[in-house]
């Protein structure tokens, strides 16, 4: 079968047999592709560092017949996040941008947003800050991927929640007012909506360079990670691991 | 009904959880092990039994030994002020190898490893940090992996290691020896380029 050629970010890779990897890709032109790198494990020469996770590549690939791995022929890394220091809170927000991609994409579906939102993100964490990328990436994938609901209203009774007190819960999708909230319920602030309308209308790079504290949009992260947490049905390893990171 | 005799069932299951062995090549051992000499299978029982009963870890520097300090540790012939911290106990037979280092060693058992819930308070830094708070240390080479995994770990260490008078080095990374720099990626050349030295 034919090499296909596409700008990829590499999300994960696992040991496979001896010296195999297995690759998840998130390709731009196919969306995610799980495939086989041979000997990458034992012999570094062909894949080098390429294969890092969020290192942006260009990948080289093809399917074979029956089989669901495509066999990865190799990667030309156009940009690794090596290239940057690597302390541990970017360790883990890098990480937490790769589960969540790989947690979120189904296989094999093009989703050009989310690639180029990948790839701005993954730059914007090249920075000291990452608690505003964190969130930016979290707000954007969840409404690119169908699952945030309307900020603005009540979803029980279709009040609108401007300039007034919201309110979320663990089980239920939207946000509820003071007379509706559930038992439980955690309160998203009115500062952090506003957040979350201008991270709608700008890109990530128009909030770089701004102090940016852990504190800032906690409870609009809380909020996002709950929600997507209840859509793929499982807990998000970063998440917890981003949580305990002293502000 | 099984096609094998239970002991043979037995043997088999326990072979197939290693590492790199499927259900064919654990039925391939196991029948090499039922037609070997009676010495040669009590010698592979007792070796397997030994390595749990006498190995443990050095409680200096965290190698797998079975005396306690293990043997770096105890020798009077290392300069035991310089410690090279890696993350596996294998990784010192590969830095062995070079007989250049002559120094001691701190095992990590792991590195930073965010995906799989790894953060620095799973890692076996207590007595690093012990070491070279009792003074006992003048340098400390991070040699971690070069990947994003190494660099989180190394990264984290160097901020925990800040002391008055301790060096703190991590090792170069870039091109390997008898390679082309034509084949280097951008990474692996970015790295050699930083890590170069005066001559
Ligand atoms: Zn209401
Ligand atoms: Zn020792």
């Amino acid at each position: 079968m034919a090499l296909k050629e596409s700008e990829a970010i590499v999300l994960r890779t696992y040991p496979l047999r001896e010296a195999d990897l297995l690759v998840t890709l998130f390709t731009r032109a196919e969306g995610k592709v799980r495939g086989v790198a041979r000997s990458a494990k034992k012999s570094k020469r062909r894949f080098g560092g390429a294969l890092e996770p969020l290192t942006y590549v260009r990948a080289y690939y093809e399917d074979r017949e029956r089989q669901e791995l495509a066999r990865l022929d190799s990667c030309e890394v156009l940009e690794s996040p090596l290239a940057t220091e690597v302390g541990y809170p970017r360790a883990v927000a890098l990480a937490h941008v790769a589960e969540l991609l790989d947690e979120l994409l189904p296989d094999r579906e093009t989703n050009d947003a989310a690639f180029r939102l990948a790839l701005s993100v993954i730059a914007g964490l090249r920075g000291a800050d990452v608690w505003m990328p964190v969130t930016y990436f979290e707000l954007w994938m969840t409404r690119l991927m169908g699952y945030l609901p309307d900020l603005g209203e009540c979803m029980i009774c279709g009040r609108p929640l401007n300039g007034s007190r919201a309110f979320f819960h663990a089980l239920t999708d939207g946000l509820m007012c003071v007379d509706d909230k559930r038992l439980a319920s955690s309160e998203i602030s009115g500062d952090s909506r506003v957040l979350a309308a201008h991270m709608f209308r700008a890109p990530v790079e128009n909030f770089a360079g701004t102090r940016w504290p852990k504190k800032q949009g906690s409870d609009l992260r809380k909020f996002l990670i709950q929600t997507l947490q209840r859509h793929i049905e499982k807990k998000l390893v970063t998440a917890g691991m981003l949580e305990k990171i002293s502000a | 009904m099984s096609k094998f005799a239970e002991p043979m069932v037995r043997l088999i299951d326990s072979l197939k959880k290693l590492p790199g062995i499927g259900a064919k090549s654990a039925q391939r051992l196991a029948f090499h092990i039922l037609r070997s000499s009676d010495e040669d299978a009590e010698g592979l029982a007792a070796a397997v039994r030994d390595v749990k009963a006498k190995l443990r870890l050095c409680s200096n520097c965290n190698n797998i030994t079975d005396v306690d300090p293990c043997v770096y540790c105890s020798s009077a012939t290392r300069n035991q002020r310089m410690v090279c911290v890696v993350e596996e106990p294998t990784n010192i037979a590969a830095i062995e190898k070079t007989k250049h280092f002559n120094g001691v060693y701190h095992v990590l058992h792991g590195s930073i490893s965010p995906l799989h819930g790894v953060g620095p308070d799973q890692l076996r830094i207590s007595n690093l940090m012990r070491r070279v708070d009792d003074g006992q240390v003048d340098e400390v080479i991070l040699a971690t992996n070069p990947t994003i995994e190494g660099e989180a770990t190394a990264t984290y260490l160097s901020g925990q290691l800040r002391r008055a008078g301790l060096k703190v080095t991590r090792i170069a990374m870039g091109i390997p020896v008898g390679s082309d720099i034509e084949y280097a990626d951008e990474i692996t050349m970015l790295k050699a380029m930083e890590g170069r030295r005066e001559l």
